[in-house]
């Protein structure tokens, strides 16, 4: 079969019939422009996303000026980029691919097109079909976008907001030029043609593509396989786990505040990933609030004691069987309130108290006590026992911490190498590392016994290793 | 410029200038996972909390107390230690051992007895409770018992011994916990040796009444040590 050829037109008499080459101009100068900043829009969204791939925290675009309104902290922009939905296939690559490369891809074909269309001028019915139909595509994927945007992730980004407009303008452009193109209508238009387009615009995804995944840093297979760090040991004599909605496969820790930002974020990447059903996951309390730990110095989160005390007492305090559901009501109401609680514990931690008990009255009595006081104690000092990082959110699958840099993009590709077969059987090579130091205690050999009074318990054998001292 | 040229010409200008986009991204990126992976990583390990005041020298005669008293972890801790051999690990006036606990005015309750007695009260009780659950960092929770020099010497160290020992049973009946063997280090002082002076009644007492220096030594000081020894 004879490959098309563009350059013959669609109609013997094409070239002699200038037919809608005024008509169709302006509306594809908007579908080019539409075009370029649509293209520009998604250039600094796959930017954003790309200068992540070097595993750190960056500054990110979020305005509608195309450049403008670069910013670290939280923003609608983080929150989509960092959601499952801002790349596919996560599992297999560090981030995914981003769904912003391919709306950069076909953004830079439609202005290809559209271009071409407005510098020749006269262009076929065919070929203002096929424009159409080619900016349906980010129409379609704009309304798909727009309502994960909205109904899953919580969150508008203006950078997305801007390749929807973007979208609109292009679709416009096209429909209008569309209709006023005043060609006749073929009598029967190469298929060939249609194929042809189309793998054109196949072939600007595709090489993109191919670079994105050339490109991009590669993953150190080895932290992916066993994380960074293990703990001593995954035990919890005291009981201070809660356990977490999750399946029943791999045991997990999960080291979360339920007051901070980042534990949220991570919280709903780990819910939205299929993966959390593969593991039996647990949580361990670790406020980063001085008001209960003595590991931090500033306030981080204000009233993250509280709410860790109320997750316990509702988990209940004994060693037995603990209430998942009434301790995950908790986290999740202060997941989802938690900028408020932070302004409220600054202000007035009884007011936040007060707060608790009023919202879960089953904490009532028990909020506040020493027990539950004690029992976060606990909490923190498993901590200090397994010698973890001071930071929240940390993910222990088994003994093996995952890298922090891994908890945020990499969370898919991370989990799922170390979940595999191949991650088990690495981590379970990994030798735990020795118990942190415990004080040298000096011998008490040197000190003579009292023959009168009698010891409640035997005296410690010496240990040869331990530090002599004068008597 | 024919249609052939227009489209490839195009074409080009459009492919071309995303791919050096993504290219020149992904290389940055790379370069800059390259630096940081050779960059050391400071960031804190969960500890012990191992306060201001935690001098060498508080360090050291802790240590030695410590040491001689069984609060070695893992060890059959709690055993106590008796008056003598407290001051000669210590090597310390009685003046001096109390200074020891003077910076400690915030985080130490005086658990108040009556005369002769060795039972807990009700307000002695939630002081106890109070006490052991404000933890935090800390390592060690010393009882260091005393009896006011009323009665005979003997009697006094037993009673002493026996105060140290009730605050201990208190808190395993209430906390059931483990680590209350390897954590909580029992002293008890009898009459002979470092005797509060009535400064002390101004500290946090289980009892609001009047206080005397003889009141004050009918007790058993408790608190949570913040030295990492």
């Amino acid at each position: 079969m004879q490959p098309p050829d563009e350059s013959q037109p669609l109609d013997d008499d094409l070239d002699q019939r200038p037919y809608g080459a005024t008509a169709t101009r302006g509306p594809l100068i908007v579908t080019v422009v539409g075009s370029v900043l649509g293209g520009i829009f998604a250039a600094l969204s796959t930017s954003d996303f790309m200068q992540h791939l070097d595993r750190q925290v960056h500054a990110i675009h979020c305005s509608f000026i195309p450049g403008a309104g670069k910013e670290l902290g939280e923003s609608g922009c983080k929150a989509v980029m960092m959601s499952p939905y801002s790349s596919f296939f996560r599992e297999s690559v560090w981030g995914g691919v981003p769904v912003s490369l391919w709306a950069l891809a076909t953004f830079a074909f439609l202005a290809y097109r559209a271009g071409l269309l407005l510098w020749r001028g006269k262009p076929s019915r065919a070929e203002t079909t096929f424009l159409l139909a080619a900016t349906a595509l980010p129409m379609l994927m704009t309304v798909i976008y727009g309502f994960l945007s909205v109904a899953k992730v919580g969150e508008t980004c203006k950078i997305c907001v801007g390749i929807y407009l973007s979208s609109v303008l292009v679709f416009v452009g096209a429909l209008i030029a569309h209709q006023k193109n005043t060609a006749p209508a073929e009598v029967s238009p190469s298929q060939g043609k249609f194929a042809l387009w189309f793998g054109e615009g196949v072939g600007f995804v595709a090489v993109l593509t191919v670079t994105y995944l050339i490109a991009t840093p590669t993953a150190d297979l080895k932290t992916s396989l066993t994380g960074c760090g293990t703990l001593v040991s995954g035990d919890d004599p005291n009981a201070v786990m809660l356990p977490l909605p999750s399946g029943q496969g791999e045991p997990a820790i999960e080291v979360l505040d339920p007051l901070c930002p980042a534990c949220k974020a991570f919280d709903e990447r780990l819910a939205a990933s299929s993966l959390r059903n593969r593991l039996e996951l647990k949580a361990v309390l670790f406020p980063l609030d001085p008001t209960c730990n003595w590991m931090v110095t500033e306030a981080l989160h204000p009233g993250a004691c509280a709410v860790s005390e109320a997750m316990l007492c509702a988990g209940g305090l004994s060693n037995g069987p603990k209430d998942e559901k009434a301790a995950h009501d908790i986290l999740k109401w202060a997941f989802k309130n938690q900028e408020k609680l932070r302004e409220l514990a600054a202000k007035d931690e009884g007011a936040l108290r007060s707060k608790l008990e009023n919202t879960f009255p089953k904490v009532k009595g028990c909020l506040g006590g020493n027990q539950v006081k004690a029992k976060l104690t606990k909490s923190l000092r498993w901590a200090v026992a397994n010698g973890i990082p001071v930071l929240t959110p940390q993910l222990f699958v088994g003994n093996s911490r995952m890298c922090d840099e891994d908890s945020d993009l990499g969370l898919e590709f991370t989990l799922s190498k170390m979940l595999s077969k191949q991650g088990r059987t690495a981590r379970a090579q990994l030798k735990p590392p020795p118990k942190p130091a415990a004080a040298p205690v000096p011998s008490i050999a040197a000190v003579p016994k009292p023959a009168a009074a009698k010891p409640l318990a035997e005296p410690e054998p010496k240990n040869p290793d331990e530090e002599e001292v004068e008597p | 410029m024919n249609e052939q040229t227009q489209r490839w010409g195009l074409l080009a200008v459009a492919i071309v200038i995303p791919i050096i986009l993504v290219s020149s991204w992904a290389s940055a990126a790379g370069r800059r996972l390259k630096e940081s992976s050779s960059a050391a990583k400071d960031v804190a390990i969960a500890s012990v909390s191992d306060d201001s005041y935690c001098t060498p020298q508080l360090k050291a005669i802790i240590r030695r107390v410590a040491g001689a008293c069984g609060l070695i972890e893992g060890g059959g801790g709690g055993r106590g230690c008796q008056p003598m051999e407290a001051q000669k690990v210590a090597a310390l006036s009685g003046d001096d051992f109390n200074a020891l606990f003077k910076p400690l005015t915030r985080r130490a309750h005086i658990i108040q007895f009556d005369s002769s007695k060795t039972e807990l009260d009700p307000e002695a009780a939630t002081t106890i409770e109070k006490a052991w659950s404000d933890q935090r960092g800390a390592s060690f929770f010393f009882v260091v018992s005393r009896a006011s020099t009323d009665g005979a010497a003997d009697f006094n160290e037993a009673l002493s011994r026996d105060r140290a020992k009730g605050v201990l049973t208190h808190l395993q009946g209430k906390f059931k916990d483990e680590d209350l063997k390897n954590q909580v280090g029992l002293l008890w002082l009898g009459e002979q040796y470092a005797q509060l002076g009535d400064e002390f009644c101004t500290w946090n007492r289980s009892r609001t009444t009047a206080c005397t220096a003889m009141e004050i030594n009918r007790s058993a000081f408790v608190a949570w040590i913040d030295c990492a020894i």
